[in-house]
């Protein structure tokens, strides 16, 4: 048995786990999963999938009696399903049931089906669970498929009917959404249709039927491997064609905010400098809509995070990132006010965003007109949004609109007699709570606008 | 054997087979549908679609081989 320090979401599988290794990620596989991985190697399997960019490279590193070690190529920052825009989920979804097709053209099954084993890296949804594979006996129905609906098809279907935020749904149910809950969500033309109700309704009438029953009859039912693919098309063809209800096109956005156009290239052409001469490689911008400013960043840069509570702009900063075939922007959902917590047995399964983005450690950040969004729609002082802010990366490039912005009147004006509330929402106080966490290197005003810009460094303890 | 380290759910196993049947009516009538349009000259092609087609593009899989050697 090892004695690797095994990481703490990775119990279930008994095929093998992951551990860290001097901050490499890496995989131990167990004996009782040797002939899986020697059959899927010595076909070709992996590689094949390596090569079309649908499963994470790895290398194997060592080969005992006892275990076998893996590398996989590492991801700097991963991303969980509540985090993933409509078009994201879908991608993970088409890939999961391309991955349980091919596996089956090769006498193979994906013995699970969470979303939690595919994640973005380089522009794409990649499969991130290498021991997921297993041979396929025939005429065996595929046992993950209860999970795929849960974990793929049943948030895609709430995000069509209720909209992009119940992807959100699924940071309270790592395990899917239950059936028999989708079920009653669903509106009831849903039940009209031979493929909803045969993969939603009459699937939770079954569960709810046989829910009782430990005989374990699961093994005789049996089905075809035509069968099986039919399933696994039908759904494909399906989840392809699905779309929002409320998807409008992004893209206007910058016609909306109170930027004239020099303001808009002076901004743009400011947070360009500074991060060519950071010599930053690694980015997060929070806040940072369709990831217009980073796209204007003129350096090359290894990774950039581009988080922002609007699924639809996150959606379409991803549809750019498609078609643009961009490999170093990561978008995702983040509400700043209450960013993604740690979930699962003991809180350690999936981790929060702020342990993730403290591991992460990018070389700068940028929080463009998100300070008052935060301090006057969600009560945050300049006190905690500073220390917030310091306790990841070294360098903040941050857009301080004053007062007299008519963003900034508007949100007041919301307010009513609570407004007296924010008259400390001004330039001074923002610098003296600022400068207690970080030394401001540059500070500059945007012509023609009422903001400014700011390139503060945390300071040393 | 397969190791059930999670329950795949009695009624989502049994009732697969009813999934099946119905998906091959679906598909069915889809290729029939598809037949009829294209002989009647009403498929566009779609550059806008966001994802390719389900089958493992072989062709990807060499052209990405030949590059890495």
């Amino acid at each position: 048995m090892t004695t690797k320090e095994i990481h703490t979401s990775s119990f279930r599988d008994p095929s093998g786990a992951i551990f860290i290794d001097e901050g490499q990620v890496k995989r131990v596989i167990n004996p009782i999963y040797f002939k899986q991985y020697n059959a899927l190697k010595s076909t070709g399997f992996f590689n094949k999938l390596f090569k079309s960019g649908l499963l994470i490279k790895h290398e194997e590193l060592s080969v005992s009696e006892s275990e076998i070690i893996i590398q996989p190529e590492q991801i700097p920052f991963i991303t969980y399903p509540y985090e993933w825009s409509f078009n994201q989920y879908k991608e993970a979804a088409l890939l999961t049931l391309k991955l349980q097709k091919f596996a089956l053209e090769n006498n193979y099954i994906l013995k699970d089906a969470t979303a939690f084993n595919v994640t973005f890296h380089k522009g794409k949804a990649v499969f991130i669970d290498t021991l997921s594979f297993d041979f396929y006996i025939e005429n065996t129905p595929w046992r993950a498929y209860k999970q795929f609906i849960t974990h793929f098809l049943g948030p895609l279907l709430l995000a069509h009917y209720h909209g992009a935020q119940s992807l959100k749904l699924m940071s309270n149910f790592i395990d899917g959404i239950p059936v028999k809950m989708l079920s009653t969500m669903l509106p009831f033309k849903t039940k009209l249709n031979p493929f909803l109700y045969s993969n939603v309704h009459l699937l939770a009438k079954f569960e709810d039927k046989h829910n009782e029953d430990y005989k374990g009859e699961a093994k005789t039912s049996s089905l075809s491997k035509k069968g099986q693919l039919n399933i696994i098309e039908s759904l494909y063809d399906f989840i392809k064609k699905l779309q929002l209800k409320e998807y409008s096109e992004w893209g206007e956005y910058y016609d909306k905010t109170n930027y004239s156009n020099d303001a808009f290239l002076q901004k743009s052409k400011i947070i360009n400098n500074w991060i060519t001469n950071l010599k930053a490689k690694t980015v997060i911008d929070i806040g940072g809509n369709d990831g217009t400013f980073v796209r204007k960043i003129e350096s090359s840069l290894d990774q950039a995070l581009v988080c922002d509570i609007d699924n639809n702009a996150v959606d379409y900063n991803y549809k750019q990132v498609k078609q643009n075939k961009e490999q170093f922007m990561t978008p995702f959902v983040l509400d700043v006010l209450n960013p993604s917590g740690a979930i699962g047995f003991n809180n350690k399964e999936r981790f929060s965003f702020v342990k993730r983005i403290k591991e992460f450690s990018p070389d700068a950040s940028l929080a463009l007109a998100v300070i008052h969004h935060m301090t006057l729609s969600g009560n945050i002082t300049f006190d905690m949004s500073a220390s917030f802010f310091a306790s990841f990366s070294k360098y903040l490039i941050i857009e301080f609109p004053k007062r007299e912005d008519s963003w900034v009147e508007r949100l007041l004006k919301t307010k009513g007699e609570f407004k007296a509330h924010f008259d400390f929402y001004n330039l001074n106080n923002f610098i003296e709570s600022y400068t207690k966490y970080f030394d401001i290197e540059e500070q500059i005003e945007i012509e023609d606008s009422k903001r400014t810009l700011f390139l503060l460094k945390v300071k040393h303890d | 054997m397969y190791f059930l380290y999670f329950d795949p759910g009695l009624g989502a196993m049994l009732i697969q087979a009813v999934v099946a049947a119905v998906a091959a009516i679906v598909l069915f009538s889809k290729n029939l549908m598809f037949k009829i349009k294209s002989f009647l000259g009403l498929i566009k092609d779609n550059d806008q679609d966001l994802f390719d087609d389900i089958d493992v593009d072989d062709s990807e899989i060499e052209k990405n081989t030949k590059s890495d050697n």
